[in-house]
């Protein structure tokens, strides 16, 4: 691409005590890019979101978003990116329309275009029809949608999402992903953790994948593709147990995904007590 | 045939015994894990010295029960031991909901996932019951009385063991059949709150029954001691009439009577018992307590609706007291702390009325006292808030870390919010006093107002210090059990000893030298102090929080 990338860090290490959780991670996420970032559980995947949003300190490394330096320019960081994060985020004792209202002004828009970007927002995300029902009250699906939607109403030329799609139905699931492309396709950058490898594969260009702390693979499909290619042979099966490609098939995200993460199915040997 | 069905008893027999024992051992594993964190060990501290509170209150209740039982059954007056046993039952049934003040059980209907019997379950839900201090207090004292009566007449032991053993049963059914169906109303947001707000009102309203019968008391003896009159008899068909009644009847001894007696007793038992079934077997059944659907929204309801505007103040600043205003606003239990003040002044007018309770009569005897008095009582109040000032936040938290506005900015809008709740109580208390106690001197109210805003600066700063070193996750839509940190109720204490201290020695000088606007002269002066502090530490909350963020977003967000 030649120009400089949106998101990029240099050495990104945490640690909890003895335990590193994310170990000197190298990430370049260039403008436009539908990023995924992977991982089996407990790999780092939320601690390396957190770091990036700034709700976490780096224990050591450098992150910079769109050019500044997150740690020297917070503020003018979080001003132009978006963040839904594990938790959410959400006042729970607030309606959703003043929790868009309140989301729209605490990023800098005027009061007339925060509430008219809450209303539109409600709206595209089916969440307009109950104004007076507090946050707290939402189904899970509803707080993410409003998580969203708080993530968004400022028009972020970076977006951060941590598990974007659980508990949201199919509906509101294919909503949020056309918004999201249409983002992308306006020149946003979408950096996107997910355990759901059909959505990451649908909709990411590119993909990183981390396993215990460490990132083990980065780039585009085409290219972590052709790289487990040349490694595995190929082979008769399914391709997820036995280690192998079946034949004339393009691999998917998943057998990418366990072959460089080291994974692999159990087989029915085990737990053979179960119904 | 029966071979099978004795081998499945067994089975199930076995189950049940297996699972009782690993809940027994869940209980304490989660005691045992809340030890690994210091804030776990200071609750463990805290919990050995209320344990010593109730071990001497039990022991102590119990010996004076006992005695009691011996003399009124010595000096053949046995039907006190009716009296007793009203107190008992009134400090079983009162003392948890006091107690445990509207938090739900901890893992109780959680356990349904799992395959536990009807029976199991049942049992459960008595042997967490039977574990309450109530109970076990409750039970002491009932022993108490056991032992009293079986020293006066040794042939009785049997007998009131019995009896006391039916009453203990139906105490322990009861206490669980209240919180059961409390329980069920507290599952919804909504009557969550309606019930806390009428059980706070029945607590304050506790507060006027010593000031009111003593007002009223001497005018209406007559109808009081025939409402008496009539109450006594009727208590002998309640269950602690019946106890002392079957055991009055084992002393002449009139078997019949104190047989139906114990027989009624029963029947209480089974009844409340059944109460707790009928809630116990909906639990079991899996009922569906989910909040019901709000109304479609009106076309009115659909407007655009603008945001706060704060003149002077940056527009983040006005969005976040907006914001605290609302949840303020929407939040029953933190508004009746606040009006608690207004209340106070009404609670001490209406004792001071009753002329045989001298002590009540503080502030009528020093009226320029109660605009103070009051002043401090509200902002006393409000630390709640202040102390901990992200409580109410929550996971909302990380929303702040995220956004782009400085802590600063967030924090002063809630110390804006503070001050202007401080400002309006203020008002409001000198309405009150001035229509109770007369119109507050002008030097008086002068020197009150110099003492808040010394006060109020100096109890924001070490407020804001507190709320980003030792938050606490807060409700706002529940009762009790939500109290602050260790470390936080420990400086509160502290800095409203110097505040205090301070504010009184002012006043004190005053009086020294005859002239009360010293005091406010004085006040004026640590008031310029206390917005410097408050300002320097203001300046430094960005920084405080950067370097917090972790604790901060791990504490409130937890759930």
């Amino acid at each position: 691409m030649g120009t400089a990338p949106n998101i990029s860090t240099q050495g990104l290490t945490r640690r909890f005590g003895d335990f590193t959780a994310v170990d000197g991670i190298d990430l370049r996420v260039s403008r436009g890019q539908f990023f995924g970032f992977l991982g089996p559980n407990g790999a780092g995947k939320s601690t390396t979101i957190k770091m990036l949003t700034g709700l976490l300190a780096p224990t050591s490394g450098r992150i910079e978003i769109l050019g500044l330096d997150l740690t020297a320019h917070p503020i003018e960081v979080k001003r132009q990116i978006g963040v839904v994060p594990e938790g959410m985020a959400l006042f729970g004792r607030l309606t959703g329309s003043e929790f868009l209202n309140f989301a729209g002004r605490m990023y800098g828009l005027d009061r007339e275009t925060a509430a008219k970007r809450t209303a539109e927002l409600l709206d595209f995300m089916q969440l307009a029809d109950q104004p007076k029902k507090l946050v707290t009250d939402y189904s899970h699906g509803m707080q993410k949608k409003l998580a969203m939607a708080a993530a968004v109403i400022h028009g972020p030329k970076v977006l951060f999402l941590d598990e974007p799609f659980e508990g949201v139905d199919a509906i509101a699931a294919g909503t949020l992903k056309a918004m999201l492309q249409g983002m992308i396709a306006r020149g946003a950058t979408i950096f996107l953790t997910s355990h759901v490898l059909e959505i990451v594969e649908r909709l990411c260009s590119h993909v990183a994948i981390i396993h215990q702390g460490r990132l083990v693979a980065h780039g585009s499909l085409e290219e972590l593709r052709a790289g487990v290619e040349g490694q595995t042979p190929t082979g008769s099966g399914d391709g997820s147990g036995d280690g192998t490609i079946p034949s004339g098939e393009k691999m998917t995200l998943e057998q990418i995904f366990l072959h460089t993460v080291g994974g692999s199915r159990r087989t029915d040997q085990e737990l053979s007590w179960l119904g | 045939m029966a071979g099978v069905k004795g081998m499945n008893e067994v089975i199930l027999t076995v189950r049940r015994r297996t699972q009782l024992t690993a809940i027994a051992w869940l209980r304490w594993r989660l005691f045992v894990n809340t030890l690994r964190t210091t804030r776990g060990q200071l609750e463990l501290l805290s919990r050995i010295l209320v344990s010593l509170a109730f071990a001497i209150l039990g022991l102590g209740g119990a010996f004076g029960m006992g005695v009691l039982a011996y003399v009124v059954l010595s000096q053949g007056k046995p039907q006190m031991l009716a009296v007793f046993l009203w107190i008992i039952l009134l400090f079983w049934q009162a003392f948890p909901i006091m107690a445990a003040a509207f938090a739900s059980s901890p893992d109780s209907s959680d356990l349904l996932r799992f395959p536990l019997s009807y029976g199991s379950y049942f049992l459960v839900r008595l042997a967490y019951g039977a574990f309450d201090p109530a109970s076990a207090i409750g039970g002491l004292w009932s022993f108490g009385i056991l032992v009293g009566v079986s020293i006066a007449k040794p042939a009785l032991l049997p007998w009131a063991l019995l009896v006391l053993m039916a009453f203990a049963a139906f105490n322990l059914l009861l206490m669980q059949m209240i919180f059961a169906w409390v329980e069920r109303w507290l599952a919804q947001r909504r009557t969550r709150e309606i019930m806390g707000v009428l059980f706070v009102l029945l607590m304050l309203s506790f507060q006027l029954i010593g000031p009111l019968t003593g007002h009223f008391g001497k005018r209406a003896r007559p109808e009081v001691q025939r409402f008496v009159e009539v109450l006594a008899p009727a208590q002998g068909i309640l269950p602690p009439g019946l106890a002392a009644d079957a055991i009055v009847h084992g002393i002449y001894p009139q078997w019949p009577v104190a047989l139906s007696s114990l027989a009624l007793l029963f029947a209480f038992v089974m009844v409340i018992g059944y109460g707790l079934h009928v809630r116990l077997l909906a639990q079991y059944r899996g009922e569906n307590l989910s909040e019901a659907v709000a109304a479609s929204a009106l076309a009115k309801d659909r407007q655009l609706r603008l945001g706060w505007n704060l003149p002077g103040f940056a527009a983040p600043v006005a969005t976040v007291l907006e914001k605290e205003i609302r949840y303020l606003l929407r939040s029953g239990p933190m508004l009746l702390t606040l009006i608690m003040p207004i209340f106070m002044l009404l609670v001490f007018r209406f004792g001071a009325m009753n002329s045989a309770r001298h002590s009540a009569g503080f502030l009528t005897r020093t009226p320029n006292l109660a605009f103070p008095v009051a002043a401090a009582y509200t902002l006393l109040m409000l630390t709640n808030l202040a102390y901990n000032s992200f409580g109410g936040d929550a996971g909302g938290i990380q929303f702040f870390y995220a956004s782009p506005v400085s802590f600063r900015e967030i924090v002063l809008a809630k110390n804006l919010t503070h001050a202007g709740i401080l400002t309006v109580e203020t008002l409001v208390a000198w309405i009150a006093v001035a229509s109770l106690y007369g119109r507050p001197a002008l030097d008086i109210t002068t020197a009150t107002l110099a003492g808040l805003l010394f006060a109020a600066p100096v109890n924001f700063a070490v407020g804001n210090l507190l709320s980003i070193y030792s938050p606490k996750k807060l409700d706002y839509s529940k009762f009790g059990r939500q109290r602050a940190s260790q470390m936080t109720v420990l400086v509160s204490l502290a800095l409203q000893f110097v505040v205090v201290g301070v504010g009184v020695s002012a006043f004190w000088m005053a009086r020294y030298f005859g002239n009360s606007w010293i005091a406010t002269l004085l006040l004026l002066v640590l008031a310029g102090i206390s917005l410097s502090i408050y300002g320097i530490i203001l300046n430094r909350v960005d920084r405080l929080a950067l370097e917090r963020r972790e604790t901060l977003v791990a504490e409130l967000s937890r759930t």
